[in-house]
């Protein structure tokens, strides 16, 4: 069982974690980080950009509702790591890495998260 | 009027101060060695609130352990598994943000320090003080991107019968909130009931309201007119040439400008611009006799 702030340590133990950031997406609240330069900015930039993909999944997928696990970005600088998870108590938080492009393995990255957040939140 | 409650708070923070900054009935900071550790507020959702809306654990499970606990609630919840050391956090860490925004944002609350009072749940998030200011006016900047007006913020919710187009995309948070609805209900009782933070339900709100579905008091808000804040006595009437135009109904006055801390609850101010035309009238009047 592990706190917010040992969250974040495990997420930038993954290999090639450059920085991570835990956002609350209702309010795009930074809730911690490590290894951020500008939290806040950074915290509205991911919440906004996971509610557009969100907006645009649900309208372009079939059934028109959509639950995101997590979602991919490579840009050309690193890959970004976005994954969604469910609290008991409010909206969804995100737990967001930037991972290296060269020395990242996103398999093992995606694994390492999920069970970071498993561990962060019971249900 | 006392000192804001801001200013007490970075006072108290500067001092290195433990205990409990009570805000009148509107609600209590917890600081622990000059970092706020827990705010609550009396119109946001408590963690006790929280926690029993998850359904994790009874209301009544919440007061036993309450009872029983003594500034250690939070460890025996923990130690109990209700829920983990993660989610008592986020769940303390959430409520403080929520109950900042709202209690930080009251004017002239009497304040009363308590120097060692504690938490029943005991400390488990800290925040600096400037950082929870910042925070605060983050927010209030990230509600107004949404929707810039605060008219339906104390209001019912009432959500339109129909829309106007053929679809609509919702987020979790505005479902819950049209699910709940029930045209009697203020954002902030809605927030209560779902068990929801009262700040994501108001944000909700804003947004369902710039998305045209909820039923808005007025047709069309005013394209926004100069106002003066309400002055306690009236000023005397200036001989100006034409008259100065009333602004909506008179009572609850929406929008008095994105600076000024908003109550969450009506306010309920004479209308200025209603007084000096009373005056004026009087005045011509008695001109006349």
């Amino acid at each position: 069982m592990i706190g917010i702030e040992d969250c974040l340590f495990e997420a930038m133990s993954i290999p090639g974690a450059l920085g991570a950031i835990l956002v609350d997406h209702a309010s795009g609240t930074a809730v911690a980080t490590r290894g951020q330069p500008d939290p806040e900015r950074s915290a509205s930039g991911l919440s906004e950009a996971f509610r557009a993909t969100q907006v645009g999944l649900a309208l372009s997928s079939p059934s028109g509702t959509v639950r995101i696990d997590d979602m991919i970005i490579t840009t050309d600088q690193s890959y970004q790591l976005i994954k969604t998870m469910e609290t008991p108590f409010d909206g969804p938080l995100l737990i967001c890495v930037r991972l290296d492009l060269a020395r990242a393995n996103l398999g093992l990255a995606r694994h390492r998260l999920q069970s970071i957040s498993r561990q962060l939140i019971a249900s | 009027m006392g000192e804001s409650i801001e200013a007490t708070l970075t006072s108290l923070a500067g001092d290195g101060a433990t205990g409990a900054l009570r805000a009148g009935r509107a609600g209590t900071v917890y600081l622990h060695q000059g970092r706020v550790c827990h705010v609550e507020c009396q119109g946001t959702p408590s963690v006790e609130e929280l926690l029993t809306a998850s359904g994790r654990i009874s209301a009544n499970g919440v007061r036993t352990t309450r009872q029983s606990a003594v500034g250690d609630g939070g460890d025996i919840l923990v130690r109990r598994g209700v829920l983990t050391k993660g989610e008592l956090q986020l769940c303390v860490l959430g409520a403080t943000l929520d109950a900042s925004f709202f209690l930080f944002g009251l004017a002239g609350p009497k304040l009363r320090f308590r120097d060692g009072d504690r938490h029943w749940l005991g400390t488990h998030w800290y925040f600096d003080v400037p950082a929870l200011l910042l925070e605060c006016r983050r927010r209030r900047a990230r509600l107004d991107r949404a929707w810039p007006s605060a008219e339906l913020d104390a209001k019912p919710v009432r959500p339109v019968r129909r829309i106007g187009s053929k679809h609509v995309v919702l987020s979790a948070t505005q479902w819950e909130v049209l699910l709940a609805a029930d045209d009697e209900s203020t954002p902030a009782e809605l927030a209560k009931r779902i068990g929801l933070s009262a700040y994501a339900t108001l944000v909700a709100v804003r947004e369902l309201a710039a998305a045209d579905l909820l039923i808005r008091p007025e047709p069309e808000p005013l394209p926004r007119p100069v106002q003066k804040p309400p002055q306690k006595e009236a000023p005397e009437p200036e001989p100006a040439a034409s008259l100065p135009r009333r602004a909506e109904r008179s009572g609850l006055r929406p929008g008095m400008g994105p600076q000024q801390p908003r109550p969450i609850t009506p306010q309920t101010t004479g209308d200025p611009t209603d007084v000096n035309l009373l005056i004026r009238l009087r005045d011509a009047l008695e001109a006349l006799q």
